[in-house]
């Protein structure tokens, strides 16, 4: 009956008169598996800074810092512009976790934008931990622009940990 | 021409029926356009006499409550199969309603809480004869089938439900309002800078000013204007029960976006301040969420 009920839902076409979450399709947007992967390699999204994560990341890069390559980078203006349902938006497309990379509190570009985003990550850890979502796929952490090192470090240890959880039961395979 | 209409309900309170028969005499106005041909809140109508009619005869069906058992799928596939206009009739039907909370805890941990370790149950069973089988989760039922029109609320005000049924009946599209509660409050707004949450019973509420700005969780920001912002309007902080305003995917998780820009506190002081996020920030649209959305694929995928 079950199966049934999903693929109905994936034939639905939505409403005319506008929609939450619950009109948005992420099987679409998966790509198929080309080949069976023996172990698992996770799928991390990182948010970063434009002034400070993103140079960061960039010098890491430039100084040929090692890092594993899981990580897939949006760069963002601030991380006060990233809204919770970005991340759960990465979650329920299947991203095994979301790295968010910012300025250290102080250094903001825009003053408080990384406050803020301080303020709604405790929220969403509580709301994930709350819905039996492991709290442990969502982090923040604070990289400047002269810390390749750091970010290098925390791309690495939330690699780790992803492994260390599993895949995200929401990735199709 | 006579419009052919159906109620149908589905898992819910029904107050949406109560909501349509508090039209009273403003039913005089639509009356004489409709012919109701299916409304078992009201007449003895049976799902029998539903089957039996012609597909796509009913001009507009108005499905209320969400698919708790497989009873009411069946239900909701046969409203879409003769209707040729479906509305999501209040919440419940658009977003899951706040059975969709339950959507937390496994169907296991549902029924032995409900039927076995329920307070005031002294034999305690769980009913297996004439009873439908429960359904894994709540969905909302715009997952389920095709919807023509949402008309969310908890229940939707007399007002909307005569202004979406006029509306249907001439012909006319009927579209949700783009603004919140809070652009239908009259409480004066100024900048917020709260800088402690309280219970609704705690302090003294100042009527004039806005609820959010005096640190009650007002959440007319983040849920859309139809109802008239009749709660927030004698002083009781919005709940958010109509749903989230139009185009907003998650109504949680934008409320928490607003009230991190918004609270003046340590991170570790505002998450103290809500010791049940999702009861307070999901109340009546937990199964449309991403959490629940997840969590639903999880328990799938375990399953197998």
């Amino acid at each position: 009956m079950f199966k049934e009920l999903y693929k109905s839902r994936l034939r639905c076409q939505g409403v005319t008169n506008g929609l939450t979450a619950a009109g948005q399709k992420s099987a679409s947007t998966q790509k198929p598996k080309t080949k069976v992967e023996d172990r698992f390699e996770p799928r991390i999204l990182a948010f970063c800074c434009n002034w400070c994560s993103y140079a960061g990341a960039d010098l890491a890069g430039t100084s040929r810092m090692q890092m594993p390559p899981n990580m897939r980078i949006i760069r963002v203006n601030c991380t006060g512009r990233i809204d919770p349902v970005f991340v759960l938006e990465a979650l329920n497309q299947g991203a095994d976790g979301v790295l968010i990379s910012g300025c250290h509190p102080g250094d903001c570009h825009y003053t408080t934008g990384n406050l803020k985003m301080k303020s709604r990550f405790a929220l969403l850890q509580k709301m994930l931990e709350e819905a039996g979502i492991e709290p442990e796929r969502v982090h923040l952490q604070w990289a400047s622009a002269a810390e390749g090192d750091v970010f290098t470090q925390g791309i690495t240890s939330m690699v780790e940990r992803i492994k260390a959880l599993g895949p995200n039961p929401v990735k199709k395979d | 021409m006579t419009k052919r209409i159906a109620l149908a309900q589905l898992t819910s309170c029904w107050g949406c029926d109560q909501s349509l028969v508090d039209l009273h005499l403003g039913l005089l106005t639509v009356l004489p356009e409709i012919e109701i041909v299916f409304w078992p809140a009201v007449v003895d109508f049976k799902l029998k006499d539903l089957e039996s009619m012609p597909d796509q005869s009913i001009h507009i069906g108005l499905v209320e409550g969400s698919c708790r058992t497989e009873e009411d799928v069946h239900l909701l596939n046969v409203m879409r199969e003769k209707s040729k206009t479906l509305v999501a009739w209040g919440v419940c039907s658009c977003y899951g309603g706040i059975q969709g909370l339950a959507n937390q805890w496994n169907l296991e941990e549902l029924v032995d809480r409900k039927f076995m370790k329920a307070d005031t149950v002294t034999d305690p069973r769980v009913p297996s004869e004439n009873v439908p089988v429960f359904t894994e989760t709540v969905q909302p039922n715009v997952d389920i089938v095709e919807f023509d029109v949402l008309l969310p609320g908890c229940p939707p005000t007399s007002k909307n439900l005569l202004d979406a049924l006029t509306a249907l009946i001439s012909g006319k599209p009927f579209d949700l309002p783009e603004k919140s509660v809070c652009d239908q409050c009259s409480k004066v707004k100024q900048d917020k800078h709260i800088k402690e949450f309280h219970r609704t019973h705690e302090g003294h509420i100042d009527p004039s000013k806005c609820l959010l700005d005096q640190g009650y969780l007002c959440l007319g920001f983040a849920t859309i204007g139809l109802c008239g912002a009749i709660c927030p309007n004698v002083n009781t902080p919005c709940k958010g029960c109509f749903g989230p305003v139009i185009r907003v995917r998650d109504h949680g998780a934008k409320i928490i976006s607003a009230l991190g820009a918004v609270a003046e506190m340590e991170p570790d002081k505002l998450r103290e301040s809500f010791p049940d996020p999702i009861g307070s920030f999901y109340f009546t649209d937990y199964a449309a969420s991403y959490l629940s959305r997840i969590r639903t694929e999880t328990r799938r995928k375990k399953k197998k």
